[in-house]
C-alpha cells in the first residue's frame, strides 16, 4: 500500500476538476484529499494500493475534465502500512489566491447538457441557459475572484432546492457549477418587438439582473420569446439576439432581401456576414471544410470559421466578391432552442452601431438597435464583460486567428519570462488587444476593436482593468505601447502610473509575436500589414527585419512610395496605384485612371490627385504591402472603394484564386542602402499585362506571387548573410493564403525554418503581445526607453 | 520647419526656449499662460499688446494678400482677448531689393483698407531694404496696442461652455494651398482673412464675463486651437460635426487632399468659450454682424476626456487628433 502525493498545475481550477479527481479515486477504491491550491493548482492526496494509484494517474493523464489543461503533474510517493484517511473527499479550500490562470474562458454547451435540453423527463428540457462544469460563460460572467456563485451575474439567480444539491454533490456533473441553472431559478428569456415607428421602450436600472424593457409588448416566457423571434426570422426580419457574450443581429441567411435589409441599416454595404448552421450536417451546404475545420467548428471555442464557400444555398450579397465565408455552430442553448424553430442558417453579425462597440445589455441593445432590428430576442443574466466571437481560418493549412477571443480570453500564451516585472501592453489602434505579461504567461483580453472613438477606447480600459483584476497584477509596473505618438494607447499607456513606459515599434511588436511563440531568440522576420508608424516617421508595412526581442533592424522590405492624401489613400484604391506609377515615365496615370471603372467621389479628384504628389502635399511616404494590394486592386478594377478594413485585399485575394500567376521576374532596387522590392516597377508590369489584355484574376495572382517571391527572397537573402536560420511571416497580410503557402514554400526550400502565428493573430490583436514580450525582454537587459 | 507650423512643435519651443530668461512678470498674463498677447495695466485699464511677423506665399492670394494678413493678424490677436478697441498699430516692412514697387504698393493699400475695417490706425512705421536673396521677397511686421474692459483668455473654459465659431472654417489654409501649390479644384476658394474686432465686440458687449475664452484658429486650425483651450481650461471639448460650419468648396478641396478642414488654418474667425445660459444672445449678437452670419454653437466643453477633443460624428465620437505638424496626414 502506498501515499501519494499529486501536484497539478495548469488550468486546472474552475474546471470541475476536483469532482472529476472525486469520481476516478472513488471509482477506484481510493482514499484521501483533493484541495484548490492557492496559486491556481490542485494538489491530491491518495492512499491505496499502488496499482490503483497508477490507474488514477493514467486516468489523469487520458481523460482530464474538458476544459482543463494539465501542464505539470509531480508525485511524490511513500510506502504505508495504515490509511490516515477514512475515505476520499473534496477538502474546501480557505485560501483562494488570486493567481493568474484560474479565470476559464466561455465555453459552448457540452453533449450532456444538451442532451438534458433534449430529454422531456429532464428538468433542464428545452432550457436555454443550462450549464455544468464541463460548459457554459465563464469570463463574461465573473465580477471579480475569487471566481465562485457570489461574484459572478449568476449571484442574482438563487438556487432552488434542486440546483442547490446538484451544486453541493461531489458526484454531480453541477457540483460547484457556478453557472448552473434551470427553468425554475435561472435567467429566462424575452422577446422585444422594435416598432420603429416609436420610441424605445424604458428599461429598468442596473440591478442584479439585466433589467428587461417596461412594454406591454414584452413577449415573456422562454418558449413565446423563442417563437416570436422565429416568426420574424421566417419573415425576412432582422432580430437582434443576445447571446454569451454579448448580442448579434440575425436575419435568414439564404433571403437576399434580409440580408439587404442588414446591410441598409447598419450601413455595412460590403462587409462580409458570417452564418451561423444549425449542425455539422448543414456545413456541407455552404461551404467545404476539412476534417481540421470541422475539429474546430465543433470545438468547445466555437469560433467561426473562414470556409471556401459552395454551393448557392446562401444569399449572393453575404460577402460579396469574396470566395470565403465565415462559418459557426451553435454555441448556447439559445442558439439550439431557435434552430428548433428555424431551418435555414441564419447571418450572425455583431450587434453594434458604427463606432460603438457590441451591445450586450438589454437597455443598450433596445436603444441602440431600435431602429436596426424589428425584435430583440433578451434574457435576464448580465453580461459582465462583452466579448465577440473568434475568428479562425486555415492559411497554408495551418491554423491562423483572425480574432482571439470568445473561447480564448482570458486564457494565457507562453512568453519568455520577465523576472520580476509584469507588463501592461496596451496594444496599437485598429484591432486591439491588451495583454499582461506575468511570469512566464501573457494573457490577452477579448477583442476590443478599433480605439479611435470614445465607446470602443472606454471598452478598452474596462478589459484592461478586468483582465489586471482576474490576474492578480493590480499595478503592473512597466507599460508597453505602440511608438505612434498620438495614438490614444499612447496617451493612455503615458497616463497610468508605471515605473516606466516602453514605446514599441509596430513591426517589431508583430515580428516579436512570432518569436516568443516559437520562443525563438532571433529571426529575420517578413513583416507585411497596412501602416504602423515607423521610427523614421514614414509610413512602414513591407518590412523584412533582422529581429530579436530588444532590436529590429530594417534590413530589407518594399521601395518607399509616396501615398497621395494619407489616410484617404486607404479608402480609394486608385490613390495608391497613382502613387506607385507617379515616378514612372512610360505611365499616362490620367489615361490609366480615366479608363478603370472607377467613378470618382469628386470629378476634380484624379488631376488633384496627380497635383498633390507634384506639390508633395499631405502625401507621406509608406513601405506598405497592403497599400500595395490596394494598388493592384485597382489596376484590375477589383475594388475601388474600401468599405470595411481589409476590403481591397479581401477581394482580390479572392479574385487571385480563379487566377494563374505569370512568370515575373521580381525587379528589386535599393532604398536608403537595403534591398527592397521595386514596387513602382512591378505596378508597371502588371500596368502591360492588363494593356495586353490579361484577365483581372491573372493581374491578381501575378501581383500576389511578386509581393510573396520578392519579401520571401529577401528575407532568405538577409538570413543567409547574417547567419539567422529562421525567417517568420506575420502581420495582415500574412491571413493570405496563397501569399502565405509561397512564402513558406519558399523560405523551406531555402533550407530555413518558417515560424509563424498559431496562440495569436498574425495581425494587430496579436501586437499587444508582442509588446509585452519586447518590454519585458528591454526591462530585463536594462535597455533604456525606445 | 516643423516648428513654423503653428502646433504642438511650435509651443513647445516658445514656451522651452523663447521665453527662457525673461523677467518673471505675473501681472504679464499673456506670456504666462502662452497666450496671443500681453496684458499690461495702465492705471485701471488693461492695455493689451501684441506683436507678429507675417511671411506668406504668395504675397497674393484669392480673398487677401500679405498686408491686409498683417493688419488682421495683429488686430485679431487683441481681440481675442478681448481688446476689441484696437488703439494702435505699427509696421515694420522689410522688402528684398528689387521688389516690385507696383506690389508694394498695394500691399500699403491694402493695409490702409484692413486698418479702416478694423477701425484702427496705423501710427508709426518703417521700411528695409534687405540685399537681393538675403530674403524672400516681403516680410511685414505689425504691433499693435488694444484696451479691453474684460480681458479674455484661451484658458477659462469650465464644464458645459458653449463653444462658438463666428464663422466658417477652413478657407484661408485652402486657398493658400491651391494658390502657392498650383492645385485646380475646379472652383477658387477664398481665404477669410478679415479683421474680427467688430464681430467679436458684439459677443462682448452682450456677455461680458460669460464669455470665458477666446481663441483666434489660425494655422493649427480649429482642431489645434481647440486642443490647446483644451488643454489650459482643464476640460475636454466636444464638437458636433453636422453643426460646424464647413463651406462646400472648403469641404470638397479638403476632402480631394485627404486633409481635414478642421485641421486647416482661418485668419477671419474666432473660437468663442460661452456660458451656457448666454450662448443665444451671443450667437444672435454675432449673426447681427455681417461677417458673424455663419456663427454657430459647435460643441461645449465636458469634465471629462480633459485636454482632448472628440468629434460626434452621427456614427460615434471620435478622438481628434491636433496636427503635429502642417498639414497632417493621420499616418496609421
Ligand atoms: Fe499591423
Ligand atoms: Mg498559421
Ligand atoms: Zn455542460
Ligand atoms: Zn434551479
Amino acid at each position: 500500500m502506498k501515499r501519494a502525493h499529486v501536484q497539478v498545475d495548469g488550468v486546472v481550477q474552475s474546471v470541475g476538476f476536483r469532482p472529476f479527481v472525486y469520481r476516478t479515486a472513488v471509482d477506484l477504491g481510493l482514499r484521501g484529499c483533493v484541495r484548490n491550491l492557492g496559486d491556481a493548482g490542485v494538489s491530491v492526496t491518495l492512499e491505496g494500493p499502488g496499482d490503483r494509484i497508477d490507474a488514477f494517474l493514467r486516468e489523469l493523464e487520458t481523460n482530464p475534465p474538458p476544459l482543463a489543461t494539465v501542464e505539470r503533474v509531480t508525485v511524490d510517493t511513500e510506502p504505508v502500512t495504515e490509511y490516515s484517511y477514512e475515505s476520499f473527499s473534496i477538502v474546501d479550500s480557505e485560501d483562494r489566491g488570486a493567481g493568474g490562470g484560474t479565470v476559464p474562458p466561455d465555453t459552448a454547451v457540452c453533449e450532456a447538457c444538451l442532451a438534458d435540453i433534449r430529454d422531456p423527463s429532464s428538468r433542464f428540457h428545452d432550457y436555454w441557459a443550462t450549464a455544468c462544469v464541463d460548459c457554459g460563460p465563464r469570463f463574461t460572467v465573473i465580477e471579480e475572484l475569487p471566481y465562485d456563485r457570489e461574484t459572478t451575474s449568476m449571484a442574482a439567480f438563487p438556487l432552488c432546492s434542486d440546483c442547490a444539491d446538484a451544486y453541493a454533490s461531489p458526484s454531480d456533473r453541477r457540483y460547484h457549477a457556478q453557472a448552473i441553472a434551470c427553468p425554475s431559478c435561472g435567467p429566462q428569456l424575452a422577446f422585444q418587438p422594435h416598432d420603429r415607428s416609436v420610441d424605445p421602450p424604458a428599461v429598468g436600472e442596473r440591478t442584479g439582473i439585466d433589467p428587461l424593457p417596461q412594454r406591454s409588448s414584452l413577449v415573456e416566457g422562454d418558449g413565446q420569446s423563442l417563437d416570436a423571434a422565429a416568426r420574424t426570422l421566417d419573415e425576412g426580419g432582422i432580430v437582434a439576439v443576445k447571446g454569451i457574450g454579448g448580442a448579434h443581429l440575425a436575419c435568414d441567411a439564404t433571403r437576399p432581401d434580409a440580408v439587404s435589409t442588414l446591410r441598409d441599416r447598419t450601413g455595412r454595404p460590403a462587409k462580409p456576414f458570417a452564418v451561423m448552421v444549425p449542425s455539422m450536417d448543414d456545413v456541407a451546404t455552404v461551404a467545404s471544410a476539412s476534417s481540421t475545420e470541422r475539429e474546430w467548428l465543433r470545438s468547445a471555442r466555437r469560433p467561426i470559421v473562414v470556409l471556401d464557400q459552395r454551393g448557392d444555398a446562401l444569399a449572393s450579397n453575404l460577402a460579396p466578391g469574396l470566395h470565403t465565408v465565415g462559418v459557426m455552430l451553435p454555441y448556447s442553448g439559445v442558439h439550439h432552442l431557435l434552430f428548433d424553430r428555424v431551418d435555414d442558417p441564419i447571418v450572425v453579425t455583431s450587434a453594434n452601431r458604427p463606432g460603438l462597440p457590441m451591445q450586450s445589455s438589454n437597455r443598450a441593445i433596445v436603444e441602440q438597435l431600435w431602429d436596426v432590428a424589428d425584435g430583440s430576442l433578451l434574457h435576464t443574466r448580465r453580461i459582465v464583460q462583452r466579448c465577440d466571437d473568434s475568428v479562425v481560418r486555415a492559411v497554408g493549412g495551418s491554423r491562423t486567428l483572425l480574432r482571439r477571443s470568445r473561447g480564448h480570453a482570458p486564457l494565457p500564451v507562453a512568453a519568455p519570462t520577465a523576472d520580476d516585472a509584469d507588463v501592461l501592453a496596451v496594444g496599437p489602434e485598429r484591432d486591439v488587444t491588451a495583454a499582461v505579461l506575468s511570469g512566464d504567461e501573457c494573457y490577452l483580453t477579448q477583442h476590443v476593436g478599433t480605439v479611435t472613438d470614445r465607446e470602443t477606447f472606454r471598452f478598452l480600459q474596462a478589459a484592461i482593468d478586468h483582465l489586471l483584476a482576474l490576474t492578480g497584477t493590480e499595478r503592473p509596473s512597466v507599460t508597453a505601447h505602440d511608438a505612434h505618438p498620438s495614438f490614444r494607447t499612447t496617451e493612455y499607456a503615458a497616463d497610468r502610473t508605471a515605473d516606466r513606459t516602453v514605446a514599441v515599434q509596430h513591426h517589431h511588436a508583430h515580428a516579436a509575436s512570432v518569436l516568443m511563440e516559437h520562443d525563438c531568440p532571433r529571426a529575420v522576420c517578413i513583416t507585411a500589414d497596412g501602416v504602423g508608424y515607423g521610427p523614421d516617421g514614414t509610413v512602414w508595412g513591407g518590412e523584412v527585419l533582422d529581429a530579436t526581442l530588444t532590436d529590429a533592424d530594417r534590413v530589407a522590405g518594399l521601395a518607399p512610395v509616396p501615398m497621395p492624401g494619407g489616410d484617404r489613400a486607404t479608402e480609394f484604391p486608385v490613390r495608391s496605384l497613382v502613387g506607385l506609377l507617379y515616378d514612372r515615365e512610360g505611365v499616362d496615370i490620367q489615361a490609366l485612371v480615366d479608363a478603370l471603372d472607377w467613378s470618382p467621389p469628386n470629378a476634380d479628384e484624379p488631376r488633384v490627385i496627380e497635383q498633390q504628389l507634384e506639390a508633395d502635399v499631405n502625401t507621406p511616404v509608406t513601405t506598405s504591402a497592403g497599400r500595395f494590394l490596394d494598388a493592384v486592386a485597382a489596376l484590375a478594377d477589383i475594388c475601388h472603394e474600401r468599405t470595411y478594413e481589409g476590403e481591397p485585399a479581401m477581394r482580390l485575394e479572392a479574385a487571385a484564386t480563379d487566377g494563374t500567376p505569370r512568370d515575373v521576374t521580381v525587379p528589386y532596387t535599393t532604398a536608403d542602402g537595403r534591398p527592397v522590392v521595386d514596387t513602382p516597377r512591378v505596378a508597371e508590369l502588371l500596368v502591360e499585362l492588363r494593356r495586353d489584355g490579361t484577365h483581372a484574376t491573372d493581374v491578381a495572382a501575378t501581383a500576389q506571387r511578386i509581393l510573396a517571391d520578392g519579401l520571401a527572397d529577401l528575407a532568405v537573402d538577409a538570413a543567409a548573410e547574417r547567419g539567422i536560420d529562421a525567417v517568420g511571416f506575420t502581420g495582415g497580410v500574412a491571413y493570405n493564403d496563397a501569399i502565405s503557402r509561397r512564402i513558406r514554400q519558399r523560405v523551406r526550400d531555402a533550407g530555413l525554418a518558417y515560424l509563424d502565428n498559431d496562440a495569436v493573430p498574425p495581425g494587430d490583436g496579436g501586437v499587444a503581445y508582442g509588446q509585452a514580450g519586447v518590454a519585458a525582454a528591454t526591462v530585463r537587459d536594462g535597455g533604456v526607453d525606445s | 520647419l516643423e516648428q513654423g507650423a503653428g502646433g504642438k512643435a511650435m509651443r513647445d519651443l516658445v514656451s522651452e526656449v523663447l521665453t527662457a530668461g525673461l523677467p518673471d512678470d505675473s501681472l504679464d498674463i499673456g506670456r504666462e499662460a502662452m497666450d496671443d498677447g500681453a496684458v499690461v495695466p495702465i492705471g485701471d485699464r488693461n492695455v493689451v499688446f501684441t506683436t507678429d511677423s507675417h511671411v506668406v506665399h504668395p504675397p497674393f492670394f484669392p480673398g487677401g494678400d500679405i498686408g491686409r494678413l498683417a493688419v488682421s493678424g495683429t488686430v485679431n490677436d487683441l481681440a481675442v482677448m478681448g481688446a476689441t478697441d484696437v488703439r494702435a498699430l505699427s509696421s515694420a516692412v522689410v522688402v528684398e531689393a528689387g521688389y516690385a514697387e507696383s506690389d508694394l504698393e498695394r500691399i500699403a493699400d491694402s493695409m490702409a483698407r484692413t486698418c479702416r475695417e478694423a477701425d484702427a490706425a496705423i501710427v508709426t512705421g518703417d521700411t528695409k531694404v534687405m540685399g537681393h536673396g538675403d530674403l524672400d521677397g516681403i516680410v511685414v511686421n505689425t504691433t499693435g496696442v488694444g484696451v479691453a474692459d474684460h480681458v479674455v483668455g484661451d484658458d477659462g473654459l469650465s464644464p458645459d461652455d458653449v463653444l462658438v465659431s463666428t464663422g466658417e472654417v477652413g478657407r484661408h489654409g485652402v486657398a493658400l494651398l491651391a494658390e502657392r501649390e498650383g492645385i485646380d479644384f475646379g472652383t477658387t476658394v477664398e481665404s477669410d482673412v478679415r479683421p474680427i474686432n467688430g464681430v467679436v465686440d458684439r459677443a462682448l458687449s452682450v456677455a461680458g464675463a460669460d464669455i470665458t475664452a477666446m481663441k483666434d484658429p489660425t494655422r493649427m486650425g480649429l482642431a489645434g486651437a481647440a486642443s490647446e483651450m483644451a488643454t489650459k481650461g482643464g476640460v475636454g471639448i466636444e464638437l458636433r460635426q453636422d453643426r460646424i460650419p464647413v463651406p462646400s468648396d472648403v469641404k470638397g478641396a479638403s476632402e480631394m487632399l485627404g486633409l481635414n478642414p478642421l485641421q486647416i488654418a482661418n485668419e477671419g474667425i474666432a473660437l468663442l468659450g460661452v456660458r451656457p445660459t448666454a450662448a443665444a444672445d451671443v450667437l444672435a449678437a454675432l449673426r447681427s454682424h455681417p461677417d458673424g452670419q455663419d456663427a454657430a454653437a459647435i460643441g461645449k466643453a465636458i469634465d471629462d476626456e480633459h485636454g482632448r477633443v472628440l468629434l460626434d460624428t452621427g456614427l460615434g465620437t471620435r478622438y481628434l487628433r491636433e496636427p503635429a505638424t502642417e498639414p497632417a496626414p493621420r499616418i496609421c
